[in-house]
């Protein structure tokens, strides 16, 4: 095993099994969907609440998308093979949440514009929102993933992944939708963005490195 | 290709769950030496080739490989290393041929096809791993004993699920790995017929 080819393997296995990642992006459009419906579908709510759903739908989608990334690497142990292939258990499972990241977010991001019509937000934010989630979304991954590798060996260690994760989600979206309230009530956004560029490098940081230690103990 | 290193494990115990699956447990394996070992379900064979490939980790005692202690940083031993659990780390969801790129990626075309043919899996190299009967994904699994330089094989239950014809050529391969001057530390319930190991008994 390399890392090229193990790089390979991951995206063909990630191409064979897009009916997750599908599914991740269908809950995501239902979320967001939901709420016009659901709440009050004119303008006056909707364009100062748009940032909120879609972040709290993006969270909810990529929860479930990160949730169990491991497990099947657990089942058939693969997982094993990575722990005494010799190489770095942190750059593996940081390659595989990476590939996964791209193949979620980035349809996310390219839905997001149709949906931001959707909820009435000015175009200008548009551009906002997804700075906001093209910041803050790495943050999520690298953190959903340490709680994955934390719970592979459960059997039912969804609900467990979320108790254990969704303290490091609040502040991502704090401040994701604070900075797109701040471009909408005209005021300057950047220290916003800045602050999710560093939770996502600290998230960069410390998840592989954490991980690798889970995965290690997962498997023992 | 020759190899002449040497493997010794020195008062090993192992613990799981809170129980002594061996305490303190010494044996060496030369260059060219096969060692099966032998123990009860339950027994920690399986255990043992986990705490040596470093799945598991040492509670205590030590191992050596090529004079150098590698305990706690196993990297110079899984460099040339190779281990198939029980669950064989298939990629259901890709090919046979994939799952040959995914674990061999400098395996040569031509020593993968003939490998293939000679495993019989010639025919099924695009087939699914998922729809692969247990014995065809053995096979698979093994396969990448034939596109390998590690001197040490660590094998668990590399029989089970295979057909006699299996057993043959897999003996015979590592037979040949033996000639060459390499390890094999292998757990197996069936006697091996034509291979000739030392034995080494687990015992609680």
């Amino acid at each position: 095993m390399t890392y090229t080819s193990f790089m390979r393997a991951q995206y063909a296995v990630l191409w064979r099994s897009k009916q997750d990642v599908l599914n991740a992006l269908l809950f995501f459009v239902i979320v967001v969907t939901l709420f016009p419906l659901g709440i009050d579908p004119s303008p006056a709510f909707l364009t100062p609440a748009a940032g909120g759903i879609v972040w709290c739908a993006t969270v909810l989608a990529l929860l479930m998308a990160i949730e169990g990334v491991f497990k099947e690497d657990y089942r058939d142990g693969s997982m094993e093979q990575w722990v005494v292939s010799g190489l770095s258990l942190s750059l593996l499972v940081l390659i595989k949440v990476m590939l996964q990241w791209g193949a979620v977010v980035l349809p996310l991001l390219v839905m997001t514009p149709l949906l931001g019509q959707m909820l009435f937000l000015p175009n200008d934010d548009l551009g906002v929102l997804m700075l906001t989630l093209l910041l803050g979304t790495p943050s999520i991954f690298l953190m959903g993933a340490l709680g994955a590798a934390l719970t592979v060996s459960l059997k039912q260690g969804a609900m467990l992944v979320m108790l254990l994760i969704l303290p490091f989600y609040v502040p991502v979206i704090i401040f994701a939708t604070s900075g797109l309230q701040a471009a909408q009530a005209g005021l300057p956004y950047s220290g916003f963005l800045a602050m999710l560029l560093a939770m996502s490098l600290l998230s960069l940081v410390v998840s592989p490195f954490l991980s690798a230690i889970a995965i290690k103990a997962s498997v023992n | 290709m020759h190899f002449s290193v040497s493997l010794t494990i020195s008062g090993l115990g192992i613990e799981r769950s809170d129980r002594d699956l061996c305490r303190d447990l010494s044996f060496s394996v030369q260059a060219g030496e096969a060692i099966r070992i032998l123990g009860e379900n339950g027994a920690g064979k399986s255990s043992l080739l986990k705490v040596v490939a470093g799945v598991m980790s040492v509670q205590e005692g030590q191992i050596f490989f090529a004079d150098q202690d590698v305990t706690l940083d196993r990297r110079l031993l899984q460099q040339t290393m190779i281990y198939i659990g029980h669950s064989t780390g298939l990629k259901e969801r890709l090919s046979v041929a994939e799952n040959i790129a995914f674990y061999s990626p400098h395996a040569p075309l031509d020593q993968v096809d003939q490998a293939l043919r000679q495993l019989g899996l010639f025919h099924l190299q695009d087939v699914l791993v998922k729809s692969l009967s247990a014995g065809q994904a053995r096979r698979v699994a093994l396969a990448r004993l034939w596109f390998t330089n590690a001197s040490l094989w660590l094998l668990d239950e590399p029989f089970a699920a295979l057909d006699a014809s299996g057993v043959a050529m897999l003996e015979a391969h590592i037979q040949q790995h033996l000639s060459r001057g390499g390890m094999v530390l292998l757990t197996t319930h069936q006697a091996p017929c034509s291979l000739s190991v030392r034995e080494l008994a687990l015992v609680p």
